[in-house]
């Protein structure tokens, strides 16, 4: 059991579960999204802006302030909840691919896209458990809306799921495929799914859920700080915040390869043809190839990152709850059935 | 002649054992001890009987004819009382000797300060046997005498406590209309008779679906809707309701995770083997139908309750619906798939119910707008309640999650299969309807055991073992069969699953030929899921974060010690509205999606009158249309 071989593949993966595509990676990426956000609105609303890199600064300031536990507050719940929400948070990270690279190459594959949907609740559901754990009114109206919001996004995002699948299925000639890998392998010999027809609405759709699903404005009628004092967070102080900011930043990241992976696969696989094109070959080329199809997906989530969380932040004023729902389950989920019917139909 | 400690005996002693535990507590059930050994005997050896049943069915496929008395034949017609086992019944069976074990592990601390306790383990036997009677008999009209015996023990069960505000009325309403259920199965038995001239299941398989005409077609309309009572399908929700709401939490354990067990295997003995009519589309369509308006009309329901209880009581008609629409797909994953689900229902909604008990047991009451807070007071029974909720609400990797994923697949397959956008709307349904649960889960777990502990609930304890034990039990079920999804279909859902696809091997052996086991591969996902190994991905990357954040003193926390409660007259005001606090009043707790859904829910609200006349008239309608449906398409 102990032998050279498997203490070399234990390692392997706490590599990926620790560094890339897991812990570190999301650490330092997600952080830059969310820095690269602030001073984009800024910038876009004629401010100066704070440094990109203040996300960290704010992050390791918080983990050095005092935690407070209310004294209403179950305190196991509270300091266990933001914990268990960034580790799930890491763990869906390690199943999105990079491109050709994959976590689970040479393994069967562990979860797929429909389980994504619902692993994607875990962290939601934990800041909710530790905001209602803490007691406070105002975390007791932020778990209200936040609960809406994620019924809200979930039916147009479920509607780009079944049609990403169908699609990709359609065109393979076998029904299904809702494997993330699979959709990333066929957009690697097809073209990216964004070039056609039937998923352009779905991508739109997709683009419009991001901002729901990361809570940013005008979505973040849950946190809301101007007059929920940021509802589920309200009671929180010290580390704990520093890893509920942190899982927030992690969720950009999550969400937007997520997008890359389902519509924009296509786009950084030929890297490895193009690198041995240049002549190259060997371990230093599988490196360089693999360097190069992260530095494109930091690329593709940055600007995702720029249209649909930035720029949506710096035109739109917060919707109220109702609003919100109403929102997605009309003007999205219409588009994510344009595209399912689209698909069904064989587009 | 058999010897008696055979194996063929074990169904029947199964039965016998349970009623017999029935009628000895009638005798000696005075003595505390004498009742609680007497009743903890029996469903252990009941339970023991079943499950060294397992390897014979489940693995070799073996189905178990029992003739009583062994009169079996007489001038080719089945004139005996038969039992007949496959791998379908002994599937239910299980199901329901589980929860028969633990409810009455749970009923002996909680049941302890009630009157009439012998009164109570005897009613309870007489249901749990008329349950196991009902799934393990091969014969018709046996079955109907074992809605019978269930029924009138339920009802009994609703209205123990009935000094409780509004249990002889639901236990009223449980009568009138569970009375209707089980007289058309009686008038559907005779019509059935009638044309074929036995009661026997196997020999009325071999012979219905070569006598379909209009007769037979109303009795199975009859049928239908008497199942579908037991079973508490839209439009019978109401009851349930109401029956959940008045029953002790160890009978809603029965009612909700047996009773309607009972009714769903009826439908699928209906369906698939007396008519074997689900290659017709119009029964598939029949199926789907119910079971994904069941699903969704009793989801939105449960959003708009104040009563845990009642809440949970419509959160399990909705799981409910996911069996049949499963069921009602006719795949061999479908069929699996919903037989894996109705397994975990049963679990995760007995744990509710019991985490349900031991609040209204510690606090007395259910009401989500005056409870608040217990975690503090009661951590085991937070802890075990939130995994019987992330089990429901489909959260990985509770067991819950492990069987709908199954249902969306295999409505999603049986869509891309029949081109038939229908599935498409179902797969939906269900995938929505997930999250609906998981809203009002959210909703419970910050109304009962989050939030703010209200001054009356300050000196409130933690249940007694006994009942954390039970609660315990069912906690363990739900994380093991949701990570060990493929046991649970090699072992369990899936030979059940290709019982209910082999009528023929079910119609022979009660003849005595015993035919070949078709080992067909066991059905294949379309996706992955191995919760396993997310777990320890999982796992890794907690331990690894929470050593990081302990190495950077994330423990170093102080109370807040201004959190003293200053006394009351320093607050601004403190009475009228103030002393009924509630941050937001539990079914108003999503008022962003009420609002959006308003004409909706005052339509379903001017719907639910409560009034029984209502009711009976709906079980009437139900019972016209289906008649009128069946002639008409079949």
């Amino acid at each position: 059991m102990f032998s050279l071989a498997f203490l070399q593949t234990a390692l392997l993966y706490l590599g990926y579960i620790l560094i890339f595509p897991g812990f570190l990676f999301c650490f330092v990426i997600g952080l830059l999204l969310c820095g690269i956000d602030r001073k984009a609105v800024a910038r876009m609303q004629k401010r100066v802006g704070p440094p990109i890199l203040q996300p960290f600064y704010d992050f390791f300031k918080l983990c050095g302030k005092e935690t407070i536990v209310p004294a209403a507050a179950n305190r196991t719940t509270f300091m266990l909840a933001p914990l268990v929400g960034l580790a799930a948070l890491v763990v869906i990270q390690l199943f999105i691919p990079v491109f050709n690279f994959r976590v689970f190459r040479n393994l069967p594959e562990v979860a797929d896209i429909i389980v994504i949907l619902y692993l994607l609740l875990i962290p939601a559901v934990s800041v909710m458990l530790g905001g209602a754990a803490t007691g406070s009114p105002y975390a007791g109206v932020g778990l209200s809306r936040e609960m809406v919001t994620v019924l809200a996004v979930e039916l147009p995002l479920v509607l780009v799921l079944l049609s990403v699948a169908k699609t990709v299925g359609n065109a393979l000639g076998n029904g299904l495929v809702f494997s993330l890998s699979g959709i990333v392998d066929f957009q690697a010999a097809h073209g990216s799914l964004i070039g056609r027809v039937s998923m352009i609405p779905a991508a739109l759709a997709m683009l419009l859920i991001i901002p729901g699903e990361t809570g940013n404005h005008p979505f973040d009628a849950a946190e809301a700080e101007t007059e929920i004092c940021e509802g589920l967070l309200a009671e929180y102080s010290g580390a704990p915040l520093g890893i509920y900011k942190l899982s927030h930043a992690v969720k950009m990241l999550t969400l937007t390869s997520l997008f890359v992976a389902l519509f924009l696969g296509g786009i950084g696989t030929g890297v490895e043809h193009l690198v041995a094109a240049i002549g190259l070959t060997g371990g230093f080329a599988a490196a360089l190839s693999l360097i190069l199809q992260v530095l494109i997906l930091v690329l593709l989530c940055i600007v995702l990152t720029l249209v649909t969380i930035s720029f949506v932040h710096a035109v739109t004023a917060r919707l109220k709850i109702e609003q919100l729902f109403k929102y997605y389950w009309t003007v999205v989920t219409g588009l994510a059935l344009i595209s399912l019917v689209l698909a069904w139909y064989g587009y | 002649m058999m010897n008696v400690l055979s194996y063929q005996h074990f169904p029947i002693y199964a039965i016998m054992v349970l009623f017999l535990g029935a009628f000895l507590i009638v005798l000696f059930g005075k003595n505390k001890i004498a009742r609680s050994c007497l009743a903890l005997l029996s469903v252990t050896g009941s339970l023991a009987l079943l499950v060294s049943l397992v390897p014979r069915v489940m693995l070799n496929g073996e189905i178990i004819t029992y003739w009583m008395g062994n009169r079996a034949y007489a001038g080719g017609y089945a004139i005996g009382i038969a039992l007949e086992v496959d791998a379908l019944s002994l599937f239910f069976a299980l199901l329901i000797a589980v929860a028969v074990f633990v409810s009455c592990v749970y009923s002996i601390r909680y049941m302890e300060h009630d009157d009439n306790i012998p009164q109570y383990y005897t009613l309870f036997l007489m249901l749990a046997g008329g349950v196991l009677g009902l799934v393990l008999s091969g014969d018709l009209f046996n079955m109907f005498i074992m809605v019978e015996i269930l029924t009138f023990a339920a009802v009994a069960l609703t209205a123990f406590r009935n000094t409780a505000r509004g249990a002889l009325e639901a236990a009223f309403k449980y009568l009138v209309v569970g009375s209707i259920g089980s007289t058309c199965i009686l008038a559907g038995t005779i019509m059935l008779y009638a044309q074929v001239h036995t009661l026997n299941f196997a020999q009325l398989s071999a012979l219905i679906p070569g006598h379909l005409n209009g007769s037979t077609r109303v009795a199975f309309a009859l049928l239908f809707v008497g199942f579908s009572t037991k079973a508490f399908l839209v439009p019978f929700h109401p009851l349930a309701a109401d029956a959940h709401g008045a029953a002790p939490a160890s009978i809603s354990v029965l009612i909700s995770g047996v009773l309607t067990k009972s009714g769903i295997y009826g439908i699928i003995r209906l369906v698939y083997f007396l008519f074997q009519s689900m290659g017709l589309r119009p029964i598939q369509f029949m199926l789907v139908f119910v079971g994904s308006v069941s699903m969704f009309v009793c989801v939105t329901m449960a959003l708009a309750q104040h009563d845990f209880k009642r809440l949970l009581a419509f959160h399990s008609i909705s799981q409910i619906g996911y069996v049949l629409t499963a069921v009602g797909l006719s795949t061999a994953l479908g069929i699996s798939a919903g037989l894996y689900h109705a397994m975990n229902h049963t679990i995760f909604k007995g744990l509710l119910f019991l985490a349900a008990g031991a609040v209204l047991h510690e606090t007395g009451t259910t009401d989500l707008d005056r409870l608040g807070g217990l975690s503090k007071r009661m951590p085991h029974t937070t802890v075990l309640f939130l995994i019987g909720a992330a089990s429901i609400s489909g959260i990985p990797p509770f067991n819950g999650f492990a069987s709908k994923w199954l249902i969306y697949q295999a409505a999603y397959l049986r869509a891309v299969e029949t081109g038939n956008i229908g599935y498409l709307l179902v797969t939906i349904i269900a995938l929505v309807t997930s999250t609906l649960t998981l809203a009002s889960f959210v909703k419970v777990s910050q109304s009962v055991f989050f939030g703010r502990l209200p001054e009356e609930f300050k000196d409130v304890k933690e249940v007694p073992f006994g009942m954390r034990f039970a609660m315990s039990l069912f906690a363990i079920l739900c994380v093991l069969t949701g990570l060990l999804p493929d046991l649970v279909t090699k072992l369990l859902s899936g030979p059940a699953a290709q019982a209910v696809l082999n009528p023929i091997r079910y119609i022979a052996a009660a003849r005595g030929i015993e035919m070949p086991v078709e080992n067909a591969a066991l059905p294949q996902a379309a996706g992955a899921w191995s919760p396993i190994n997310w777990l320890l991905l999982l796992g890794i990357a907690l331990f690894a974060i929470t050593l990081v954040a302990l190495l950077g003193k994330y423990d170093q926390v102080s109370e807040n010690a201004s959190g003293e409660k200053l006394p009351a007259k320093y607050d601004l005001f403190f009475s009228g509205e103030k002393s009924v606090y509630s941050q937001v009043g539990g079914g108003d707790l999503f008022w962003g999606f009420k609002h959006n859904w308003r004409h909706y829910f005052s339509f379903m609200h001017d719907l639910h009158s409560g009034v029984v006349n209502d009711y009976a008239l709906w079980a009437v309608v139900a019972l016209a249309l289906a008649i009128a449906f069946l002639q008409i398409v079949l």
